[in-house]
């Protein structure tokens, strides 16, 4: 039984992304950014323009599919869309340069301002009016991701990253308030991006495993994200960056339907402590493997993931600007020698 | 310093209450302790405690934030008596972010360790163009020079202010390097003196290099 043959994109994503049949290969996807250089030069657009145009949002992300051969298409290339909706200054950067927020203007929970009309606002419309234009294009072959920041990730935008995670210790109530409120903006653009065409929404949300324990993403965050996923409604996918081996099952507790992971969780051992009840997006190495690494380097860590059973294939994050395009092929190519290793599929 | 009393520095540097670290160092003054001893038993022998816990994963890092910050706070506490004592530091170190990066946890990270560890750190924030490395060369004399940089192609940068500072002086700093992306083959390939992975690896490195390998 591995359902219909071939399959097309979006079937493919939406079965890995609910664990549920094989088909004849594993899909790839990319919850979060797999626009490099060379694929602005391919298809002549560019940032910063692209983060704030939704033409050119979608064209550009649309790359992801048309040339690279991913069954996902995720138009929101930074993590500062809400940021700049939320009163930070936005440095909008460059081809080689992702935005970044540069004031963090909020340092007690009377100083969040979350403007009434935030699905208006500039940065946040242009995502949506992306996943529409897509949706009409695309939504009918291809699987559209939306991605919205979690509360966390906006407290880092607000306050500044070392305050915010001071503050875990020196003053926990301020840290649940700054969640409280914040979760609202990623609720309501969640909706949103679901309303306008998303199949799936991620929760980007940097409350990494490199930076806190397991216990702060316990106290803290998952009592927030499980009141997200309810509210939500739609399917949702976690990204959390660093080697989170060790908390993996707070993030099915959390509901999530997937989680997003790096390379740093070995695929097999994750495998095994999710037990199919969450799906797993990953997990090929960006630093060593897709951004240095050889196609030959891709193709091996990507066997070793879909042969531990990952349920989508896909980079560990949002590939650095420099990685090169046959490294991103090489991906897909691993994918379609199906679930056996290469000469016996 | 007994055992008991470094346990003390620990629990102080771990406390949220900036008044636990301010009041053991006014302690240890009264009582006529060195202050060479209070510094470097003292602040540094806990702080030493906490990268190593930080290195293992037991602790994350907020409790390194806390630490700094309470370490900082007591510093500045027994500067006065550091400088009757005429107290040289571990080694003098300039680190900065290179020019076209703006990222800077990475780097005050390192300058929290470094500056944990006893080192003079000079911190040139981020952003930094290679002319100003030369110049707080020329000017402090660091032992080492600390260069970070998050992004693909302001690592490209790392490698130019490495070849301008090899070229300018005839006995160079060591140029040590981090963030993300980097590798040690990268940094081999650059020509870097080392690389670190993380900020507690940073200082070891440091330490490696100066004491070590004899620069000192």
């Amino acid at each position: 039984m591995t359902g219909p043959k071939p399959s097309t994109p979006k079937r493919r994503f939406l079965s890995g992304l609910f664990g549920g049949r094989k088909g004849d290969r594993i899909s790839v996807g990319n919850p979060t950014s797999i626009i490099s250089v060379e694929l602005m030069e391919k298809t002549g657009i560019f940032f910063p323009d692209a983060h704030l145009d939704s033409q050119k949002m979608a064209e550009l992300s649309a790359a992801g599919y048309e040339i690279l051969g991913f069954d996902s298409i995720m138009p929101e290339f930074s993590v500062q869309q809400e940021a700049e909706a939320l009163g930070c200054m936005v440095d909008w950067g460059s081809p080689t340069m992702m935005p970044d927020a540069k004031t963090h203007p909020a340092k007690e929970v009377e100083q969040l301002k979350i403007p009434e009309n935030l699905l208006e606002k500039p940065s946040i419309k242009v995502v949506l009016k992306a996943l529409e234009l897509l949706r009409s294009h695309y939504g009918d072959h291809v699987a559209l991701i939306g991605k919205v920041m979690g509360p966390w990730t906006l407290s880092y935008h607000m306050a500044g990253v070392q305050d915010f995670l001071l503050w875990t210790l020196t003053d926990p109530d301020k840290v649940r308030h700054f969640l409280d409120r914040l979760k609202e903006v990623t609720i309501a653009f969640a909706k949103a991006q679901l309303q306008a065409g998303a199949d799936v929404v991620v929760i980007a949300d940097h409350a990494t495993g490199d930076l806190v324990s397991p216990k702060t993403y316990q106290d803290f965050l998952l009592p927030v994200h499980q009141e997200i996923n309810q509210r939500i409604g739609g399917p949702t996918i976690l990204h959390l960056c660093g080697n989170c081996s060790d908390r993996l099952r707070l993030f099915v507790e959390a509901s999530f339907d997937a989680y997003h992971f790096e390379w740093q969780v070995d695929a097999r051992m994750a495998v095994q402590v999710v037990n199919r009840e969450m799906s797993l997006i990953g997990n090929i190495d960006n630093k060593n493997v897709l951004f240095r690494g050889t196609p030959e380097d891709v193709y091996k860590q990507a066997r070793y993931s879909i042969e531990a059973g990952v349920d989508v294939l896909a980079p560990e994050c949002a590939v650095p600007l420099q990685t090169p395009l046959e490294n991103l092929k090489a991906i897909v190519e691993a994918a379609k020698q199906g679930y056996s290793s290469r000469g016996n599929s | 310093m007994t055992e008991e009393e470094l346990k003390r520095f620990y629990l102080a540097l771990r406390d949220t209450n900036l008044s636990t670290t301010e009041d053991l160092i006014k302690e240890y003054i009264e009582n006529q302790v060195s202050p060479i001893s209070i510094l470097n038993e003292g602040l540094i022998g806990a702080m030493g405690i906490i990268g190593q816990e930080f290195k293992a994963s037991q602790i994350w890092v907020p409790a390194v934030l806390l630490a700094a910050r309470n370490m900082n706070k007591g510093i500045e506490i027994l500067k006065p008596e550091l400088l009757k004592n005429n107290v040289e530091s571990r080694g003098k170190f300039v680190i900065g972010t290179v020019k076209g990066d703006i990222h800077d946890i990475g780097k005050n990270l390192v300058t929290m360790m470094m500056t944990g560890a006893g080192y003079q750190v000079i911190d040139l924030g981020i952003d930094v163009p290679k002319e100003k490395f030369l110049e707080i060369i020329s000017k402090d004399h660091p032992d080492i020079v600390g260069l970070s940089a998050l992004l693909t192609t302001t690592m490209l940068e790392m490698k130019d202010v490495i070849k301008n500072i090899k070229q300018t002086f005839p006995n160079p700093p060591k140029v040590i390097v981090g963030g993300a992306l980097v590798t040690q083959k990268f940094a081999d390939e650059i020509e870097a003196d080392g690389y670190g992975e993380d900020a507690v690896r940073a200082v070891e490195l440091a330490n490696r290099i100066l004491f070590l390998e004899g620069k000192k």
